[in-house]
């Protein structure tokens, strides 16, 4: 694990070297945390890691860090952000609209009001997308079949109550169809539905315009509808309104501040952001990356929030994703109930053979190692009550120690000492190095 | 085929030079020593290091990705032999009888099977993704759920040679697994099911919570359990060096077999590497001519499944680069990073920036010669790992095992369960019920289930999708020789 440390150091040493040196004149932001509430890879993460160069490049902030927050679609790092960055004047979370299908399709107890709205930043379109080969050459062919029978036909895109559903229904709401017979296969990860419409293993795709774009290029998939309400320059593609479907959506994602950061906080930030959506920086990823530029800051963005917000939960309701029932042994389908069936059986079966060979064993020699086993319980015990109050280092050297104790007899001071170098090495190394935060406790001061 | 070549030589033109190889050197290290750390997995290494290369121009930043790759996707392993805690999931094969062999003193041996055999089979799929990409990711696109329901029941059957020594308890394993797999959303209704109305519970449990609470906490309490019991051998190294004749002899067909088995494997967009390493392991065990030797230290069951992870993760960059479509969380954190660079992943990248392309394939190979540059040496030295004093190993594991679960999502939840899962891993440990299959159930189960039902609803209810397309009927067919295939063999041979 040295070894590990020392050779990272070395590489960030050797970054350090390679990065430009800090802008003299200019006021900038000292440290900033953006909370990503997706896994690396995921939608937010790409836009934090992004801002964070953008940051970083045009010297606004002088040090950004990147901390993924994964689960449930954004609402598991709402839900953090809120009770844990409660008045944190210099961080910001990434947020949009799949945050608010979330927040109703899985209920969730708080919402984006529950938190300081900076500002929207970025939008983009969404499309309805065959693969060439596809018999759908126009959106009125594949609505004729639509509505000649909803079921026959499935919709692919990403995660349930997520944008490219919301777009199904709305579709199917806006064709007189009820959005409840709209077939929506949900795929889990962006790349799983990209390529289920492809290889054209469903009728349509909805995805993010951004992402389909060199397919789009390269004409091996065929745009039915764009979601935009005019036509894009430069892109081959009719809108749904001009088709017809009175439809208008779009992908938006934005910044939100910790609820009860002070005012002059909150106008730093936004000065911050307003600044960042500014620099010709910025003006280049958009372009790199497709996104529309949709800053919008200040009372504006709150009323489109609480827009938006009836929108969604309107047409996720119709649905039928926030039914959000909690499944249990009583309304579990047939997989639940045959794995729970095999788990009670094989224990059964398991503990029934135990006991007869306990019959049959004679007592092995010498008795288990009740004693070790117990100072580790302790360590671990102590470690989860500790942890989060004393802080990591501390819990940490007890469980060291405890467990050092647990298959030694000979030198507590030795495993003191080691105890607590690899603590703080720990510490240093995941928290310092790699800035994966980890809870400080009384020993913040000094950490 | 020699427009190919020479592009590739115009790609090794622009890579090859003095500081590049060292741009190498340093992202074979640092993805290697990030991770090495458990909880880490390639998709967080690699995201954490990017900042790293922001600063360098598009070529050195290329030759430096491809360090980090190879070394996030190898570095997994060598917790996994020596600590019996895997550093992400590819590698939970390995720590079966890779862990064995350190504990017999040849851990150098299995570090250096997993160094060349990643090293070979990520040369050889790196060769395959150089000319075979295009028509390989056109093919892949015929697989839809009903395949790749198909796909998963195929690695199911690997469940059979991890079983153990009773049937029964190999199946309570598996049957656990499958349970915590129930936990979650329903990723198709969106319903929360299992979750018990604990938010964090909703994703379900983090597959790697349940690897390092089984392997390193139920080790270290099982360990403790015992002591006393049984006299302490100390463990001695049998060399520093590496591998004997004898294992290199039975080495180096499952390297072959792990690139053949986890390059197209990795080209299908189905569960990352984990998949392909449990085929092959499957495989090396079904093709040995001492089966019995599995679970109890056979190189091979370390060689195969570590040449077939490498192998996939060059597999993963075929549906990214020819079509643009990420297929794995690393997959769709390498796309943000060559956007970064101008390089548009998609049909058309081989035409538009030819330069950047084969710049990146040949930092490919550079990054994979590096990685067995820094790793060989290295085997010897992180064997010794083995020799550290037992109180101070098994404080220092409970102590990483502890910050990686933590780190995952940052949750006391995630904490709780590892440790709770630790004294269920002592149990099985005592109890003498293997620990994999439940690791098989968590990670394919929910895969499983969800293609089942995303197969029957695209087909409106039709069962008979299962049987009526050809790619889904052979690898069911697959899949049932693979089960019932030894024991027909056996009747055959009697009746004759």
């Amino acid at each position: 694990m040295r070894r590990a440390a020392v050779s990272l150091l070395l590489g960030v040493l050797v970054a350090g070297w390679a990065a430009p040196a800090p802008a003299a004149a200019q006021p900038v932001f000292p440290h900033l945390r953006l909370i990503a509430p997706a896994a690396p890879g995921g939608g937010w993460d790409q836009t934090a890691r992004v801002i964070q160069q953008v940051l970083l490049s045009s010297k606004l902030a002088r040090t950004v860090s990147v901390e993924n927050i994964p689960g449930a679609a954004g609402t598991i790092g709402l839900a953090r952000f809120v009770s844990a960055e409660q008045g944190n004047g210099d961080t910001l979370m990434a947020s949009g609209l799949i945050m608010l299908g979330a927040i109703a399709t899985y209920r969730s107890a708080l919402t984006l009001g529950d938190v300081t709205p900076i500002a929207r930043i970025t939008g983009e379109y969404e499309i309805l997308v065959v693969p060439t080969a596809s018999p759908f050459q126009t959106l009125d062919d594949f609505l004729v079949a639509f509505k000649a029978d909803p079921e026959s036909i499935s919709w692919g895109g990403g995660s349930a109550g997520g944008t490219d559903q919301i777009l199904a229904g709305l579709v199917a709401d806006a064709v007189g169809i009820d959005p409840g017979r709209v077939n929506y296969i949900a795929f889990s990860g962006g790349g799983e539905s990209m390529s289920a419409i492809l290889g054209g293993q469903v009728s349509v795709g909805i995805n993010g315009l951004a992402e389909f774009a060199p397919q789009i290029e390269s004409g091996i998939v065929r745009v039915l509808a764009i979601s935009s309400g005019e036509r894009l320059p430069g892109l081959e593609a009719p809108t749904l309104r001009e088709q017809g479907v009175d439809v208008e959506l779009e992908n938006w994602r934005s910044l939100v501040a910790p609820p009860g950061v002070r005012a002059a906080d909150r106008a730093r930030l936004e000065a911050l952001v307003g600044a960042m959506v500014r620099s010709p920086e910025w003006k280049e990823v958009l372009a790199r990356y497709r996104w529309n530029d949709r800053y919008l800051a200040g009372p504006a963005f709150v009323r489109f929030v609480d827009d938006e917000e009836a929108r969604v939960q309107a047409i996720l309701h119709q649905l039928g994703t926030t039914r959000g029932e909690a499944v249990t042994l009583t309304n579990a389908g047939p997989y639940p109930l045959f794995v729970l069936a095999g788990l009670a059986l094989t224990a059964a079966a398991a503990a029934l053979s135990a006991w007869r060979r306990s019959r049959r064993a004679v007592a092995t020699a010498g008795g288990p190692g009740w004693r070790a086993v117990g100072l580790i319980a302790a360590g671990i015990a102590i470690d989860v009550l500790l942890v989060e109050r004393a802080g990591f280092v501390i819990a940490s050297s007890v469980l060291f120690w405890l467990t050092a104790r647990a298959f030694d007899a000979g030198h507590p001071l030795r495993d003191a000492f080691f105890a607590v170098g690899v603590s703080f090495g720990a510490y240093g190394l995941f928290a310092r190095l790699l800035e994966l935060p980890l809870p400080q406790g009384v020993l913040a001061g000094w950490l | 085929m020699s427009e190919t070549l020479e592009a590739l030589r115009q790609g090794f033109a622009l890579a090859l030079t003095l500081p590049n190889l060292g741009w190498a050197f340093v992202g074979v290290t640092l993805g290697t020593a990030v991770g090495v750390l458990p909880g880490i997995g390639p998709a967080l290494t690699v995201a954490l290091l990017l900042p790293v290369t922001f600063t360098l121009d598009p070529t050195s930043a290329f030759i430096m990705f491809g360090g980090i790759y190879y070394g996030a996707m190898y570095g997994g392993s060598t917790t996994s032999i020596l600590i019996n805690a895997p550093g992400e999931t590819a590698s939970i094969i390995t720590a079966i009888d890779g862990h064995m062999m350190a504990r017999q003193g040849r851990g150098a041996a299995a570090l250096t099977t997993a160094a060349i055999g990643s090293f070979v089979a990520g040369t050889l799929a790196t060769l395959a993704l150089t000319f075979t990409a295009p028509a390989l990711a056109s093919f892949a696109l015929h697989f839809g759920p009903a395949e790749y329901f198909a796909l998963t029941i195929l690695a199911f059957t690997a469940v059979a040679v991890l079983l153990g020594s009773s049937v029964m308890r190999g199946l309570l394993s598996l049957f656990m697994g499958l349970a915590l797999g129930l936990i979650g959303i329903d990723q198709l209704t969106g319903d929360a099911r299992f979750s018990f109305g604990i938010p964090q519970l909703l994703d379900g449990i983090d597959v790697m919570v349940l690897v390092i609470g089984l392997f390193a906490v139920g080790e270290t309490l099982y360990q403790a359990w015992r002591h006393g019991r049984d006299e302490l051998h100390a463990i001695t190294l049998h060399d520093f060096t590496g591998m004997s004749r004898e294992e290199w002899r039975r080495s180096w067909k499952p390297w072959l077999r792990g690139a053949a088995i986890g390059f197209p494997l990795g080209v299908l967009p189905c569960g990352g590497s984990v998949i392909p390493t449990f085929v092959s392991y499957m495989t090396e065990r079904r093709l040995s001519d001492h089966p019995e030797q599995f679970g109890h230290g056979a190189i091979e069951g370390v060689a195969g499944p570590e040449a077939a992870n490498n192998a996939a993760a060059a597999g993963v960059l075929v549906p990214l680069l020819t079509l643009g479509v990420p297929s794995s969380a690393t997959a769709a954190v390498l796309l943000t990073a060559f956007q970064q660079y101008g390089l548009q992943p998609g049909p058309l990248l081989f035409e538009a920036r030819p330069d950047l392309v084969w710049t990146l394939i040949a930092s490919l190979y550079i990054g994979n010669v590096m990685l067995l540059v820094l790793n060989l040496p290295l085997a010897g030295v992180w064997a010794r790992v083995m020799l550290v004093p037992r109180p101070l190993l098994f404080g220092g594991i409970l102590v990483l095992a502890s910050v990686g679960a933590y780190s995952l999502n940052r949750s006391m939840l995630d904490l709780v369960l590892l440790y709770s899962v630790g004294a269920v891993g002592c149990a099985m440990r005592v109890w003498d019920v293997p620990l994999v299959p439940a690791v098989l159930g968590l990670i394919l189960g929910p895969l499983s289930e969800q293609q089942f039902r995303r197969a029957v609803a695209i087909a409106g209810g039709d069962l008979t999708v299962f049987v009526t397309r050809p790619i889904t009927v052979t690898l069911l067919a697959v899949a049932a020789f693979v089960l019932a295939g030894p024991w027909l063999l056996r009747r055959w041979t009697m009746v004759r």
